[in-house]
């Protein structure tokens, strides 16, 4: 993997990463609330899958920054 | 080293105490279904915990302890970019259509959305890495057995045989993954106790840091230059995160089986997106271990560094926590050989027996059949176990037999599911000539595994969807229920389907 590959800076995987997961974030609150919701008992908000998937690839920014 | 007897209690304990709970669980076994799916009762938190007890194994305390000794928290990459981006993927995109579908395996959905050859090819394929998967299992139990206790590897194959089997084979997916939820919650107790110890002997975290990054600079760096040969940054984004991480967490029969068990699509879909948050944890158990070795005893070299981990917890741990301890990398190892073990008897059970041998039998001969198959596979990987020490590391070893397939199957799965007009043909032509491109790759340039499953990736959906565009399309009464859009916009076809996903049909 060298050549032109190997210059591109150390940085853009940061970049790259922080990119995917806010793309990721994005996604997952396209989905449409009734197919997040579908055979769930009830409709109580901490059920809504899209929060868990922010709250976690929102940690995932943070550690991508931080390291 | 001298095993010391309060260790030996609590590892002895242990080892009783996990095939007797798991044997519990063969009173609920009656069918095919309990037996393979857990009679779909399994709620969110169980196959949750079962999923990541199953994904952490042995190889986990060992290979990663070993890589984050050779290259440091770049190791991490394989429990964050490479596993919870796919995990969040998997949850609201694959899982609720193959827990719809009312399938048992991931072949027998790709053998509905395509044919007979993409689900027998995937059976065989799936089977076979699973058999090799569990010769890695039982050699790296092998390995800690001997470094630890003194155990002649061939002895320890046989008890970790003996302890798993039993309740696999009586109890299937319900023992499973009840005693997964037990065996997590054993190796955080231990990982974190052995981690909070190292930290505190090297002096915290920035102890760890001084030690380690005046003559490792890059060890707590998550990207690593291009230039290595190993983990190089590039190879984790395109490599690991947008290929090998999702085929394993969309794909991985082991992992999705629990899933299928699951008592609603919304536990299903849940289940998968909260293991995520244990996932998170792992490298505390399985990475910070690698560094901590390293801090204190930076002399392991070649082969040595993958005993990084049994390293640490002989010359680390006080009597008592050494046996916590080794139990947690037990509870690693078992969980993942108990899956395995289940999941590839499923699989030859659903896709190869009942589809060429025997077709209508009854229930019960397909639970027989199970159980013998389960046993077959113990033998299998006991004799099998010794050859993965030909390869040089347990963890790049595993990582390279899943990148000759895992692309192909991850293209022609996530097409088949987004892309309607992905068809039979397509989904055939695009499985082989991925594997012959990965295969090819593999054996003549002997490029990164990271890199064979970008390339084998883009060339198999390539190959999938032009040979579907110049084919004629499935019919559309085919394709419902198990394609995204057509699933979405009608409700006739979800009220079907999960008429179907309940009655397991």
């Amino acid at each position: 993997m060298g050549g032109w590959l190997a210059g591109i800076p150390l940085f853009w995987g940061k970049i790259f990463a922080a990119v995917f997961f806010v793309g990721m974030i994005v996604w997952a609150w396209f989905r449409p609330r009734k197919y997040i919701y579908e055979d769930s008992p009830d409709g109580n908000r901490w059920r809504d899958l899209r929060i868990w998937a922010t709250v976690l690839l929102g940690i995932q920014i943070v550690l991508y920054i931080v390291f | 080293m001298s095993i010391r007897g309060i260790d030996l209690i609590i590892v002895i304990a242990y080892l009783i105490a996990i095939p007797v709970f798991g044997v519990y669980f063969r009173k609920y076994v009656k069918t095919e279904e309990d037996y393979f799916l857990a009679g779909k009762m399994l709620p969110w938190w169980v196959i949750s915990m079962s999923i990541i007890g199953t994904n952490i194994g042995a190889y986990d305390y060992m290979g990663a302890a070993g890589g984050a000794y050779r290259f440091g928290i770049a190791q991490a990459n394989y429990e964050w970019i490479g596993a919870i981006p796919a995990m969040v993927l998997s949850a609201l995109l694959f899982v609720p259509y193959y827990w719809k579908a009312g399938v048992y395996t991931v072949p027998e959905f790709l053998g509905k959305r395509y044919n007979l050859a993409v689900r027998v090819i995937e059976a065989i394929l799936w089977g076979a890495f699973l058999a090799c998967v569990l010769g890695v299992f039982f050699w790296a139990s092998g390995l800690m057995l001997n470094e630890y206790l003194g155990i002649p590897v061939e002895v320890s194959l046989l008890i970790t045989a003996l302890i798993v089997g039993i309740y696999t084979i009586t109890g299937g997916l319900a023992a499973v993954a009840m005693t997964d939820v037990v065996q997590l919650l054993v190796m955080f107790i231990g990982g974190v106790a052995l981690t909070v110890l190292g930290l505190w002997t090297v002096g915290g975290w920035s102890g760890l840091v001084n030690a380690i990054t005046p003559t490792n600079p890059d060890h707590f760096k998550l990207f690593l230059p291009l230039d290595n040969p190993t983990y190089p940054w590039l190879g984790m984004i395109f490599g690991l995160a947008l290929v090998l991480s999702p085929a394993w967490w969309c794909c991985h029969q082991a992992i999705i089986q629990r899933t299928l068990g699951a008592r609603s699509e919304w536990d299903a879909k849940a289940g998968m997106l909260f293991a995520s948050f244990p996932k998170m944890l792992i490298p505390i158990l399985v990475v910070l271990p690698g560094l901590l070795a390293l801090a204190l005893n930076p002399g392991l070299v070649g082969a040595d560094m993958d005993k990084a981990f049994p390293w640490l917890i002989k010359n680390l741990l006080p009597a008592g926590l050494a046996g916590l301890v080794f139990a947690a990398f037990m509870a690693a190892l078992i969980s993942s050989v108990d899956s395995t073990l289940n999941s590839a008897a499923t699989l030859w059970t659903r896709d190869i027996y009942q589809r060429f041998f025997k077709k209508d039998a009854s229930d019960r001969h397909y639970l027989r059949v199970g159980r013998i198959l389960t046993l077959v596979f113990v033998l299998w990987a006991i004799a099998f176990a010794p050859v993965t020490k030909e390869f040089p590391g347990i963890y790049v070893a595993m990582q390279t037999l899943l990148s000759i397939f895992q692309g192909p199957t991850f293209a022609i799965t996530l097409l088949g599911i987004y892309w309607k007009r992905a068809n039979q043909w397509g989904g055939l032509s695009g499985l082989l000539g991925g594997v012959a491109i990965s295969s090819s790759l593999f054996f003549i340039t002997k490029s990164s595994f990271l890199y064979i499953a970008w390339w084998s990736f883009l060339g198999s959906a390539l190959i999938t969807m032009l040979v579907s565009l110049l084919t004629k399309p499935d019919p559309s009464e085919k394709l419902e229920g198990l394609v995204y859009g057509l699933v979405m916009k009608d409700k006739d076809i979800q009220d079907i389907l999960k008429k179907r996903a309940e009655g397991g049909e």
